[in-house]
């Protein structure tokens, strides 16, 4: 007991740069920041918004075509697919279903829902463009 | 006939000696069945017997051996030197605890966590022994068995970041043993065991890096744990937002 | 020996499963909005290959003006929430109250400025 007072403990805690040590932490970062392009594209549209609420529709359907808003989009897209690939296979991994004795595998869950984001993405394009 | 020789560097640190710790590496002949503890037991045995380090049962059962073996945790009696890149192994303290000495880490604050999350039944009335066992099928033991092969070697601590930059999170470990209890059909300790795992240095602080899962040497999956514990604790939070009163 | 007292987090329990459905609709609705709005329409790929214009951008249009709701706010408060954890993680944790009040101010009046925007160009395009 006296030892402890005497001689110190060495502490090490992380540092900010921590998840450049491994791939595993890298990726983890990866996905997290994807939620960065996600918010960031929701105010953004909602500033398109506001030009139709403020000026008029054509305002907001030129911001639509704005090269800068489309690049931009395009690049929140890729995130965002990122996040919904990765999100797919984090379900899969928290919520294994069981068939007979086995368990289903994170991958299946990725591809099982890769099928229905494409199924939901039509029936959204039927419902809102196509009727 | 030359010798096949292992460099395995490792940390030194003696608190009434050292500033700071330092690596010191020592050469081990090799052999291809060799563990990282067949390494630092024939240090400690044959070069330099102040090296200091935990072991026990050698056979990956008793959690004691966890050391971060070139970068990530893992126990040393389970890590074939085989299995790493070269012949130099660097083997350091399990990472995100205080050390003591060379390789052994201060445990308190993980033992803390595993008392005070009660691992052990809990009945709301305990019936005497001669009322017989309290029976249980194999579909219930199915709901917790995985997390209970937990043998407390840390590794989930030393690999999840969450506990590395922030001690007050309750950790793996301790979380998916609770939720082994919660689980276990036997228990009836949800009202004790729930304000403890759903405050916020519980379950939520966890934002699912998965290392922890990853590095588990008996796949307990504590991420999984984790995970059903947080929807455990948002139904609930909805039900009683629903049903002040009842729905207990 | 300390007595401990511990308190569930329940308003934190409801919020991060609020941010658990939003990221069901960030992944499953979000894609759709942003190829509608920004490859299909500005490259006059289909649906609007041959109409030229957004036909859910309207007045008038209900099922439009909740579809964009629903998947601009889900994914502005699931955006929000992930993203002020992963600041916390990069070495600001101790400012961890600040960053959550920022975060949840955001959403908030994001959420209240994007239903009145809806509503204004749901019931009569332009507010002047």
């Amino acid at each position: 007991m006296e030892d402890n007072e005497r001689y110190p403990e060495l502490r090490r805690r992380l540092s900010p740069g921590w998840w450049t040590a491994n791939r595993h932490y890298t990726m983890y970062m990866v996905r997290e920041w994807t939620s960065l392009f996600v918010a960031l594209y929701s105010l953004i549209f909602i500033y398109g918004l506001s030009l139709w609420a403020m000026d008029s529709r054509a305002d907001f359907l030129n911001f639509l075509k704005n090269p800068a808003i489309v690049g931009f989009s395009l690049i929140a897209l890729v995130f965002t697919m990122y996040h919904a690939a990765t999100w797919f296979y984090l379900l899969g991994a928290i919520a294994p279903v069981r068939i007979g004795r086995s368990r289903t595998k994170p991958w299946q869950a990725l591809v099982l829902n890769l099928i229905l984001l494409v199924i939901i993405s039509y029936l959204a394009i039927w419902l809102l463009a196509l009727r | 006939m030359s010798q096949d020789i292992a460099t395995i560097r490792v940390t030194r640190y003696r608190p009434e000696k050292d500033l700071k710790p330092y690596f010191q590496e020592y050469k081990v002949p090799y052999r291809q069945d060799m563990v990282v503890l067949d390494a630092l037991n024939y240090i400690k045995a044959e070069i330099d017997g102040s090296l200091t380090y935990r072991w026990s049962c050698r056979m990956g059962v008793c959690g004691s051996c966890g050391a971060n073996v070139d970068g990530e945790p893992k126990l040393t009696c389970a890590s074939f030197l085989h299995d790493f890149k070269g012949r130099t192994i660097t083997v350091e303290p399990i990472a995100n605890f205080p050390v003591i000495k060379d390789l052994v880490v201060d445990m308190e604050d993980f033992m803390e966590k595993l008392v005070k999350i009660k691992p052990w039944i809990i009945r709301e009335k305990e019936t005497p022994p001669e009322q017989g066992e309290y029976k249980q099928s194999a579909q219930e033991l199915e709901r917790y068995s995985q997390f209970s092969s937990c043998i407390n070697c840390m590794l989930c601590y030393a690999a999840c970041p969450i506990y590395g930059l922030n001690e007050k999170f309750l950790g793996p470990a301790a979380i998916a043993l609770a939720y082994r209890y919660i689980e276990d059909s036997r228990d009836q300790g949800k009202e004790v065991r729930f304000p403890i795992v759903h405050e916020m240095e519980g379950a939520w602080e966890c934002t699912l890096v998965g290392e922890c899962s990853v590095v588990c040497p008996k796949g307990v999956d504590p991420m999984l744990a984790i995970q059903k514990t947080k929807i455990l604790g948002a139904t609930n939070a909805i039900k009683s937002l629903l049903m002040p009163r009842g729905g207990r | 020996m300390k007595v401990e007292t511990h308190k569930i987090a329940r308003l934190h329990a409801i919020l991060w499963g609020i941010f658990s459905l939003g990221g069901m609709i960030a992944a499953f609705l979000l894609p759709v909005l942003i190829y509608m709005t920004a490859i299909a329409y500005p490259f006059s790929l289909w649906p609007f290959s041959g109409s030229r214009d957004p036909s859910f951008l309207v007045t008038g249009h209900l099922l439009g003006a909740l579809f964009i709701f629903v998947t601009i706010a889900g994914s502005l408060y699931h955006g929000i929430f992930r993203f002020q954890s992963a600041l916390t993680e990069v070495g600001l944790l101790k400012y961890r109250r600040a960053l959550e009040a920022v975060g949840y101010f955001i959403i908030f009046v994001g959420i209240i400025v994007l239903a009145y925007y809806l509503v204004t160009w749901y019931l009569n395009g332009t507010i002047t």
